[in-house]
C-alpha cells in the first residue's frame, strides 16, 4: 500500500535517520513509515514552521540589514546621510573606550558564565541531597531570575550604591575600609560580575537540575563497590554524564551574557568612567547617549558579529561531543 | 523531564537511596537547613524589596514597621491598574502567539533531519545571539507602517519573536520525549502529518506548553527598553514603563518605589509557584545539541 | 533612562514647593491680550477646514503635577476642527522622538530637554517659530520677557521654539551647618574652599554633587558652571571647542584642589540627583550647585529653613556666572496644521503666565523669565526663587560659553560620555587639569560639536 515516489526522497531520509544519543522517544532505528499522501509531508512540515521563519527573518533580518547600512553611513536615524565606507569601524578600532569595553565584555562574559555554572551545579546537587521541601527551595533559588530586572537592580542599587547604604556600611563596620562600590571601577567592575552571577545561576541550576536527573544510579553503585569515594564519582560519573548539557548551557549563558544591556545598564550605566561598559552598552550609549549613530552601529555590527561567530564555532563542535 | 522529587542520588557516596531510612533524618535537616541559608542570602535584595515597601516612610505619621499607606499610595496617585491590565493583556498575547508558532516549529524541529531543517535551527542559534537594544528603532519604523506602533498587540509580536528561539528549542525538547512510535501507528491508521502532530504529539505535550508559555510571559512581563519607545500613549504604558515614571517623579520615595515594585514582582512569582514543576530547560540541551 | 530617578538630560526638574506668604507685589501683572490663561480654546486663527489632532508630547515635569494638570487642559483645547491629545514622554527621550520622526508618527508639539529643538531643528524635522514670535511681538508678550531669553533660540533658519523658563544652576548652602562650623557666607573662591574646609573640620562634606554614568547632570553642571563662573568655558567665541583655555584650567584646578583636600563627598562620582538632596537633606554635606526646586526636594522651607542660596561667588579674576538652560516648546514640519500647531503653542504658552498659570500653582521646577510671572505674589513669596531670579540669572550662561549662540551639538556634549567621564575623573583625582581638559576637547571634536551659523 506504501508507494515511494522520487521526490519526496530527501525528506524520507531525514526522518529516518537514527537519533543517538541520551533520551526516549524518537530514537527508534527503523525507519518510520510514512503516511499515504506523504508527497504533502514536505509542504507541511514547511507550513508548520513558516510562521516562526517570518518572523525571525522580519524582526531580526530587517534591523541587521538596517543596522548594517547605517554603520556605513554617517547620519542618523532618521536621515542616512553621508556614504563613508568603513570609517566608522576604523575609528572604534582606534578609540580606546573600544579596546576597554571589549576587555570587560571578554571578563563579563567568562566570570558570568563560569560563575554562574559553578553556582548554580553546586545548589543542583546539593538540592539532590535528602531533605525536607526540595521543590519550595528550588523555586525560592529560582526567584532572582525570575524577578524582572527592573525591580532586581533597584533593590541592589539601595543596597550597595552609597556610602550610607547597608552593604558598605556593614562592610565599614567590620573594618574593610570605605567601599564605594560604584565610584570606583574595580569595585564597580566586581559588582556588576556579580550582579549577573546572581542573575544566572538558576538557569544554570535548572539546566544542571535535569542532566544530574538522567544519571542511572546504577553506575554510582557500581563505582562505589569498587572504592571510589565522593569526589572520584563527581569527577569521573557526574561531570562526564553531563558534560554535554554543561556545554550547551555555557553556550547559551555566553549568548544571553554578551546581548545582556538591562542588568549592566540599570546598575552602573556604564560605570565610572566607563569602566562597566561593555561592547552592547557602549552601542546604546554611542547612538542614543553621544548620538553618533554611524559609530555606534558599527560597534554593534562588529559585536553582533564576534558573537555570532563564537556561538556558532562552539555550537558546531558541541554537535561533535558524543557521549561515550 | 527532570524533576526534583525522583530519589536523589548523592554522587559523592553518602548514604541516603529510595528506601526510608530511620537513621538519615539527622544529615535531612543539615541539608535543609544549609539550602534554607543560602536561599536567605540568595534573596536579600528580594527581601529588601519586600521589606521597604511595607516600612512607613519618614514623614509618615505612622510608627509602626508595618504599614499599607505606601501600597495605597501607589494605588491612588498613579495608574498601576492600567499598568497591570496593560501588562496581562501583551504578555497573555505573548504566550499565546508564543505557543500558536513555537508548538508547530518545534515538532519540526524535533521530527526532521533534512538539511533546510538543520539550516533553520542554526538560524534560530544566531537570531538568539542577536543584540536588540539597536533594532528598536528600526523595528519601530517598520511596526509604524503597518499601524502596529503605540499597539499592545504590535509590542507582543516582537516579544514573541524574541522567544522564539527558545520557545522551540523547549517545544522540540519535549517533543523528543515522545516516540515517533505513537505518530506512526496514527499514520497507519490513515491520519496526515498533521493529524498526528495534533492528535497524538500536541495532546501528550502540556508540560512542554507550559514551559514555553512560562518563558514568554517572564519575558514579556519584564521588558522596559522596547515598550517604552513603543507604546505612546499612557493609557497604554506596561507595568516596566509605569514603574519608570514612577520612579522619576517619585525616586527619594524608596517606599512608594519599593510598593511599586512589589506589584510588578508578583505576579511572575506567583505563575513560576504554581507552575515551576512544568519548566524545564534541561531538554534544550538535547534539542540543540543534536542526535 | 535609569531607575534611580530622572527626567530629561538637560537637568532635574522638580516641583517647587512654595510657601505662600501673601507679600504682595507692586508691580502690575501683565495680562496676555490673547486671552485669559484659564479658556482652552485659541484665538481662532487656524482658519476653517483645518482638522485633526495636534499631538502634543511633553517630558515628566517635577513631581508630574504639571504633566496631571497639564491633561485635561489639553484635551479640551479646540481650535475649529482641530483638537490636541497630549502624551507624557519617558525613558530615552532622544530615542522615542527619533524612532517616531523615522516612522512619520511625531509630535506636531513637543517639548523635553532643552536642546531638542535644535537638535531636530539640525535634522530639518522642525517648523520654525518665526510667525508665532511676530504674534508675541505684536501683543506685547514678547516685551514681557526678560532680555535675552528669548533671542537664544534664534538661529540662522528662524527661532526653532518659544521658552517658557530657565533652569539655573546655583549654589546652595545649610546656613546652620555654616555657622556651626563658624564661617561665613563664601562670596568667592578662597571662601568657599575656606568654607568646605571649615565643614571637613565638623564632619561634614563641604561640596557634593551627582556624576553617575547614567543621570550626571549635576557633575557636569558643576564642571561647565565653574569654568564659566571664571569666565571660562568649553567653546571660543566663535563655537569651536576650546577647552584648554587657560581660565578652564584655572577652574578645574579649583575643582581638583577641593576633591584632594577631602571635601567632596566621596560617593559623588556615582550619586543621582536625588542623592545630593538626600546628603543635604541629612545634613552630610554643607554646599551643593543645584537647580531652583532644592527646598522641595530636600523638604525644608524656603524662607525659614536651612538651605539656601548664596550669592554668586568672584573667580579669581572677579568673574561670576553660572550656567543655565533654556527650557522651551518646538513645533514639528509633521502636524495637520501648521496655523493650528502655531494656535496651540501660543495658547500653551500662556497657561504658564498668569494668575492660575503653572508658574503661578508652583508646579514647574523651573525658574520664571517673564516680568510679569516674576511679579506674581507666589513667585515673590519665595526668597531663594526670587535670588536666583536676581542675581544668578543675570550672571547666567549657557554650556555654549564662550559662544553666545545655542546649536545643536551642544545636545551631544551635555552630559554626553567626554563631559561625564571629565568629572568622574576630575571626582576621582587621579588627573591633571590639563589632562582632562584635553581628553574633553578630543571628546567634543569628535562629535563634531561646534557653532555652525
Amino acid at each position: 500500500m506504501t508507494s515511494t515516489r522520487a521526490g519526496s526522497s530527501n525528506v524520507l531520509s531525514g526522518l529516518s535517520r537514527a537519533r543517538k544519543g541520551v533520551g526516549l522517544g524518537g530514537r527508534s532505528d527503523r525507519p518510520p513509515r510514512p503516511p499515504r499522501r506523504f508527497s504533502n509531508r514536505s509542504i507541511t512540515l514547511a507550513l508548520l514552521v513558516a510562521p516562526s521563519v517570518f518572523l525571525v527573518v522580519l524582526i531580526y533580518g530587517y534591523p541587521a540589514i538596517y543596522s548594517v547600512f547605517q554603520s556605513v553611513h554617517n547620519g542618523n536615524l532618521v536621515n542616512p546621510g553621508a556614504y563613508v565606507g568603513l570609517q566608522n569601524f576604523q575609528a572604534a578600532l582606534h578609540n580606546p573606550a573600544f579596546w576597554q569595553a571589549v576587555r570587560f565584555t571578554v571578563v563579563f562574559c567568562l566570570v558570568g558564565v563560569f560563575g554562574s555554572w559553578v553556582v548554580g551545579l553546586a545548589l543542583a546537587l546539593l538540592l539532590r541531597k535528602r531533605m525536607h521541601a526540595p521543590g519550595f527551595f528550588k523555586t525560592l533559588l529560582l526567584l532572582p531570575w525570575v524577578v524582572p530586572v527592573v525591580v532586581t537592580s533597584t533593590s541592589w542599587n539601595w543596597l550597595v550604591a552609597t556610602p550610607t547604604s547597608p552593604v558598605p556600611r556593614i562592610a565599614q563596620d567590620l573594618g574593610f575600609g570605605q567601599l564605594l562600590f560604584l565610584d570606583s571601577p574595580g569595585l564597580a567592575k566586581i559588582i556588576v560580575c556579580v550582579y549577573k552571577v546572581w542573575l544566572s545561576f538558576p538557569f544554570m541550576m535548572l539546566m544542571a537540575s535535569s542532566a544530574l536527573a538522567a544519571i542511572e544510579e546504577d553506575l554510582y553503585e557500581a563505582a562505589r563497590v569498587d572504592g571510589a569515594n565522593g569526589w572520584q564519582l563527581f569527577r569521573r560519573i557526574t561531570l562526564p554524564m553531563i558534560a554535554r548539557s554543561t556545554y550547551i548551557s555555557w553556550i547559551l549563558m555566553f549568548i544571553f551574557c554578551i546581548g545582556d544591556f538591562q542588568s549592566i545598564y540599570l546598575l552602573t550605566g556604564g560605570g565610572p568612567v566607563g569602566s562597566t561598559n561593555t561592547l552592547v552598552v557602549l552601542a546604546y550609549e554611542t547612538v542614543f547617549g553621544n548620538f553618533q549613530t554611524g559609530p555606534g552601529l558599527a560597534i554593534a555590527v562588529m559585536m553582533t558579529l564576534v558573537s555570532v561567530l563564537v556561538a556558532v564555532v562552539l555550537y558546531r563542535r558541541i554537535r561533535k561531543v558524543e557521549i561515550s | 523531564m527532570e524533576s526534583v522529587e525522583a530519589t536523589p542520588v548523592n554522587p559523592s557516596g553518602e548514604s541516603g537511596t529510595g528506601k526510608a531510612s530511620t537513621k538519615s533524618t539527622s544529615p535531612r535537616w543539615r541539608y535543609t537547613l544549609a539550602v534554607l541559608v543560602i536561599a536567605l542570602v540568595v534573596l536579600i535584595p528580594v527581601f529588601v524589596t519586600v521589606m521597604l515597601a511595607f516600612r512607613p516612610q519618614l514623614q509618615s505619621r505612622s510608627h509602626s514597621f508595618f504599614t499599607l499607606e505606601n501600597f495605597s499610595y501607589v494605588f491612588s496617585q498613579t495608574q498601576v491598574l492600567t499598568w497591570l491590565r496593560n501588562s496581562l493583556t501583551v504578555t497573555l498575547a505573548t504566550v499565546l502567539v508564543a505557543i500558536l508558532v513555537a508548538a508547530p516549529a518545534g515538532y519540526v524541529l524535533s521530527r526532521s533531519r533534512s538539511k533546510a531543517v538543520s539550516g533553520y535551527a542554526l538560524l534560530l542559534f544566531i537570531a538568539q545571539s542577536f543584540p536588540q537594544i539597536v533594532s528598536i528603532v528600526p523595528l519601530f519604523v517598520l511596526f509604524a507602517k503597518f499601524n502596529l506602533d503605540d499597539n499592545l498587540l504590535g509590542l507582543a509580536i516582537v516579544y514573541v519573536s524574541m522567544t522564539i528561539s527558545v520557545a522551540t528549542w523547549m517545544m522540540a525538547a519535549y517533543y523528543d520525549s515522545i516516540p515517533v512510535a505513537l505518530e506512526e501507528a496514527s499514520w497507519i491508521d490513515g491520519c496526515s502529518l498533521f493529524g498526528g502532530f495534533v492528535r497524538i504529539v500536541l495532546r501528550n505535550s502540556l508540560p512542554g506548553l507550559l514551559s514555553t508559555a512560562i518563558f514568554a510571559f517572564l519575558l514579556a512581563w519584564s521588558d522596559f527598553l522596547i515598550a517604552v519607545v513603543f507604546l505612546r500613549s499612557d493609557t497604554h504604558f506596561t507595568l516596566p514603563i509605569g514603574l519608570q515614571t514612577f520612579f522619576a517623579t517619585n525616586s527619594t520615595e524608596w517606599g512608594y518605589v519599593m510598593a511599586a515594585s512589589v506589584i510588578v514582582m508578583v505576579p511572575p512569582i506567583i505563575v513560576f509557584s504554581f507552575l515551576h514543576r512544568y519548566f524545564s530547560v534541561g531538554g534544550i540541551g538535547g534539542a540543540l545539541a543534536g542526535h | 533612562m535609569n531607575t534611580r530617578g530622572r527626567s530629561d538630560r538637560d537637568g532635574i526638574s522638580r516641583r517647587k514647593f512654595l510657601a505662600v506668604a501673601g507679600a504682595a507685589s507692586a508691580l502690575p501683572v501683565l495680562l496676555d491680550a490673547c486671552g485669559s490663561s484659564s479658556t482652552s480654546t485659541s484665538s481662532g486663527s487656524a482658519g476653517s477646514g483645518a482638522s485633526g489632532t495636534i499631538a502634543f508630547w511633553d517630558g515628566e515635569v517635577g513631581t508630574g503635577q504639571l504633566n496631571t494638570d497639564a491633561k485635561p487642559l489639553v484635551s479640551a483645547w479646540k481650535d475649529g476642527n482641530l483638537t490636541a491629545s497630549y502624551e507624557i514622554l519617558t525613558g530615552n527621550l532622544y530615542e522615542v522622538i527619533e524612532a517616531a520622526l523615522a516612522a512619520n508618527k511625531g509630535p506636531a508639539v513637543a517639548g523635553g530637554y532643552a536642546y531638542q529643538a535644535f537638535q531636530f531643528a539640525d535634522q530639518g524635522d522642525i517648523h520654525y517659530a518665526d510667525h508665532v514670535v511676530e504674534m508675541l511681538m505684536q501683543n506685547g508678550v514678547y516685551d514681557d520677557y526678560l532680555p535675552g531669553l528669548f533671542s537664544p533660540l534664534k538661529t540662522s533658519k528662524g527661532y526653532v521654539g518659544i521658552p517658557w523658563g530657565v533652569d539655573t544652576r546655583a549654589l546652595w548652602y545649610n546656613k546652620s551647618l555654616l555657622a556651626k562650623a563658624g564661617v561665613s557666607v563664601p562670596t568667592d573662591w578662597p571662601s568657599f574652599l575656606a568654607a568646605a574646609k571649615a565643614l571637613k573640620k565638623i564632619g561634614v562634606y563641604g561640596y557634593v554633587t551627582a556624576a553617575a554614568s547614567s543621570n550626571s547632570a549635576y557633575g557636569t553642571h558643576t564642571l561647565a558652571s565653574f569654568m564659566i563662573n571664571n569666565g571660562g568655558g568649553m567653546f571660543d567665541e566663535a563655537g569651536n571647542a576650546d577647552c584648554t583655555y587657560d581660565r578652564n584650567v584655572e577652574a578645574v584646578e579649583y575643582l581638583l584642589e577641593l576633591v584632594k583636600g577631602g571635601y567632596v563627598d566621596p560617593g559623588s562620582v556615582s550619586y543621582v540627583d536625588t542623592d545630593v538632596y538626600t546628603e543635604l537633606k541629612n545634613g552630610r554635606a554643607g554646599m551643593a550647585l543645584a537647580n531652583a526646586t532644592i527646598p522641595e526636594e530636600c523638604g525644608t522651607d524656603p524662607v525659614t529653613g536651612d538651605l539656601v542660596v548664596m550669592s554668586p561667588i568672584k573667580g579669581p579674576h572677579g568673574d561670576t556666572g553660572t550656567i543655565q538652560y533654556l527650557k522651551n516648546y518646538q513645533m514639528y514640519a509633521n502636524t495637520p496644521s501648521v496655523a493650528g500647531s502655531e494656535a496651540f503653542l501660543t495658547w500653551w504658552n500662556q497657561q504658564f503666565a498668569g494668575k492660575t498659570g503653572f508658574f503661578a500653582k508652583g508646579v514647574t521646577a523651573a525658574v520664571p523669565i517673564r516680568k510679569s510671572v516674576i511679579a506674581l505674589p507666589e513667585v515673590q513669596a519665595d526668597p531663594q526663587l526670587v535670588k536666583i531670579i536676581n542675581e544668578w540669572v543675570p550672571v547666567a550662561k549657557a554650556e555654549s560659553a564662550r559662544c553666545p549662540h545655542i546649536f545643536s551639538g551642544l545636545a551631544t556634549v551635555d552630559n554626553g560620555t567626554a563631559m561625564v567621564q571629565c568629572i568622574q575623573s576630575i571626582l576621582q583625582g587621579n588627573t591633571t587639569a590639563t589632562a582632562a581638559l584635553q581628553t574633553l576637547q578630543t571628546g567634543i571634536q569628535n562629535y563634531g560639536a561646534s557653532y555652525k551659523a
